[in-house]
């Protein structure tokens, strides 16, 4: 038996808008301590690691661990069905090929429930290592997602260097090129517009924007996001949501770039 | 002809070791072709709505030009980076093989005639498709193509798969590509059929996906060694010498694992009613398999660069030549450049940096693969 409990579907719709355009299908491994997903997208050019604490639900069991394949534009239609307020309930017996979605409204006045069939999914699990990373930066998220939409309009790939000034974010595309500088700032009467730069070493890596571009659908998870970067390794974007877990996005580098950047 | 029902062999019995993929998987993968397999398929493949193969105004096909052009550059754009290796010297052992194809494309080419003189469309057309002749001069001017757009071209010394099989063993490629089950007998790591299927127009896409074949898995599920793999292949059929009659793939598998390898099959053999070909020579067949003729790893490795596209070369070669529409390949010409820069050449795969845990050992029932319902799939 497993049995989970939202007290707002709100939650789960973002997650599933911020994640569903990168990875199709993918497991729900559920445990003790709560859920977890981690999944590639077809090229495995990036991945996504959702971490949902079992205290940050209303209600969690699980009798045993139980791995949950599901498609998630098939969820994503059915937490459609769900109103923002609505509280949600999943759940599933252990030997049943379906998992249940039910929807309760505030008042109680209203409940729906839906079906949605499991798959079995053969994908690969990627070890992640706990690295140090060179350079960490953390913005408000809806910074991130408008200089990555202004810039993937521009170029196909950004550069992103962090040095003491900064980080900075470079484009340069067909028609011309572009960049964006963030300055350390403590946000002195707006915390949450506070930007934090953390540099170890400084660092200068490019990436394809259309993968960061996905990412920011998280945006509305969380106010803050983290990026943390490495010379020659994947890029984190963490948007991490108070008590309930985080929503991680990795993604591999652009390599040998440097040439025509220069 | 490569192994006899070798895919199906491995698709019953070891399943965990075939795996449909989505062409998108390859993504930044370097994959070693088959040069004259996919060729051949371009011939078959390419053609106008009469079933004629696209010729240029001399008369000469084209048709191998064209698939070679588009379609490479349609990896390209999937980023993937293709190596094509081409066949040198068939070994001396293939030559009865060889003949009998020979044979059958004269058969062919008369009934394609005959088809036509009658006026009976379909069958021309049956018969036509078959007629394939891919000469020296065909190859060469493949490798002039793959040269101007800046694709490097590996010439083997002997049989393309082998090569191809060496080059991913050395871990110079992800995989072979190659219609043909050779190279995975040959001892490719991967073997990738239909990697151009899905690439091909959009009413047969759906049809064909790539498949990978996975030699450890296969060997591990098969239950049989590396040397015992090769002469249950041998048995099944194989380019370098005759069969047994009466003895098919799953017969192949057990008597090897029975009897350990193929002198002590022989040995069981000679108390049943089975015929031994006179010219069945597994030790020949063997050798050819264990120790083929290939160019050496750090010989290739320098070769493997991918150039940007002499653009003026190719107008010359396709255009001028070969009457190729000049503003279609200027446009395919600049979707390569794009291909290029909008860094599908260039941007890493995830698992280059984490590496994967090891996968759950639950085997994938192919046929109803995606949407079976958990509770079969409980162990």
């Amino acid at each position: 038996m497993f049995e989970a409990r939202f007290t707002e579907a709100s939650l789960l719709k973002k997650i599933l808008d911020a994640i569903k355009d990168l990875v199709q299908d993918a497991n729900f491994e559920c445990n003790e301590s709560g859920v977890a997903l981690q999944a590639m997208d077809n090229a495995h050019v990036s991945l996504v690691s959702l971490l949902l604490r079992g205290e940050g639900f209303d209600l969690y069991r699980v009798d045993k661990p139980e791995s949950l394949g599901i498609n998630l534009n098939s969820m994503s239609k059915i937490m459609r069905c769900a109103g923002n307020n609505d509280s949600v309930t999943m759940d599933k017996v252990e030997s049943a090929d379906t998992v249940r979605f039910l929807f309760e409204s505030p008042s109680a006045d209203r409940m729906s429930e839906f079906h949605l069939k499991l798959m079995d999914i053969d994908s690969e699990t990627l070890e992640i290592p706990e690295a140090m990373y060179h350079a960490e930066v953390e913005l408000p998220s809806a910074e991130l997602r408008r200089i990555v939409a202004d810039l993937v309009t521009m170029g196909d790939s950004v550069r992103v260097s962090v040095s003491k000034e900064g980080v900075r974010f470079t484009v340069k595309g067909d028609e011309g090129s572009g960049s964006v500088i963030l300055r350390q700032s403590t946000g002195v009467d707006k915390p949450e517009d506070a930007i934090h730069v953390l540099m170890n070493e400084p660092v200068e890596q490019s990436f394809a924007l259309k993968y960061l571009n996905l990412f920011c659908k998280a945006a509305p998870l969380s106010a803050r996001v983290q990026i943390k970067l490495s010379r020659d390794a994947p890029l984190l974007v963490n948007y991490a949501m108070s008590n309930v877990g985080h929503l991680a996005f990795y993604l591999a580098p652009k390599i040998g770039d440097e040439e025509d950047e220069q | 002809m490569g192994i006899k029902q070798l895919a199906k062999l491995i698709s019953d019995y070891a399943p965990r070791a075939h795996k449909e993929q989505d062409v998108k998987a390859f993504f930044g993968r370097r994959i070693a072709l088959d040069a004259s397999m996919s060729i051949y398929q371009f011939l078959v493949a390419v053609r106008t709505a009469d079933s004629a193969n696209l010729t240029n105004e001399a008369g000469e096909v084209t048709s191998h030009l064209s698939g070679v052009f588009y379609r490479t550059i349609k990896l390209l754009e999937l980023g993937i980076k293709p190596v094509y290796v081409f066949d040198g010297k068939p070994p001396e052992m293939k030559a009865s093989e060889l003949a009998k194809r020979r044979a059958r494309r004269a058969e062919d080419e008369a009934a394609a005639a005959q088809a036509k003189e009658e006026g009976d469309a379909e069958r021309f057309a049956k018969h036509a498709r078959r007629v394939n002749k891919v000469t020296d001069e065909t190859m060469q001017s493949v490798k002039r193509l793959l040269r101007l757009m800046g694709m490097p071209v590996v010439e083997a010394p002997a049989e393309a798969e082998a090569q191809c099989a060496a080059l991913a063993t050395a871990d110079l490629v992800y995989a072979s590509a190659s219609e043909d089950m050779d190279a995975i007998t040959f001892g490719t790591p991967i073997l990738i059929r239909n990697l151009f299927g899905s690439l091909s127009s959009a009413a047969e896409k759906k049809a064909r996906k790539p498949s990978e074949f996975y030699l450890q898995l296969a060997l591990e599920d098969l239950g049989v060694s590396m040397s015992q793999f090769i002469d249950v292949c041998i048995l099944c059929g194989c380019d370098y010498t005759s069969t047994i009659p009466k003895i098919g793939p799953r017969t192949a598998l057990n008597l090897v694992k029975q009897h350990g390898d193929i002198e002590g099959v022989l040995r069981h053999l000679e108390s049943t009613k089975h015929v031994v070909p006179d010219d069945f020579d597994p030790a020949g067949a063997r050798r050819i398999f264990q120790h083929p003729h290939v160019l050496p790893a750090e010989e290739v490795a320098p070769l493997l660069e991918w150039k940007a596209p002499d653009e003026e070369g190719i107008m010359q070669f396709l255009v001028k030549e070969n009457n190729f529409n000049e503003s279609m390949v200027r446009k395919a010409i600049e979707r390569m450049q794009k291909a290029s820069r909008s860094g599908a050449a260039n941007q890493s795969r995830l698992d280059a940096f984490f590496k994967a845990k090891p996968a759950h050992t639950q085997p994938v029932d192919e046929k109803t693969k995606v949407r079976r319902p958990l509770k079969q799939a409980k162990r």
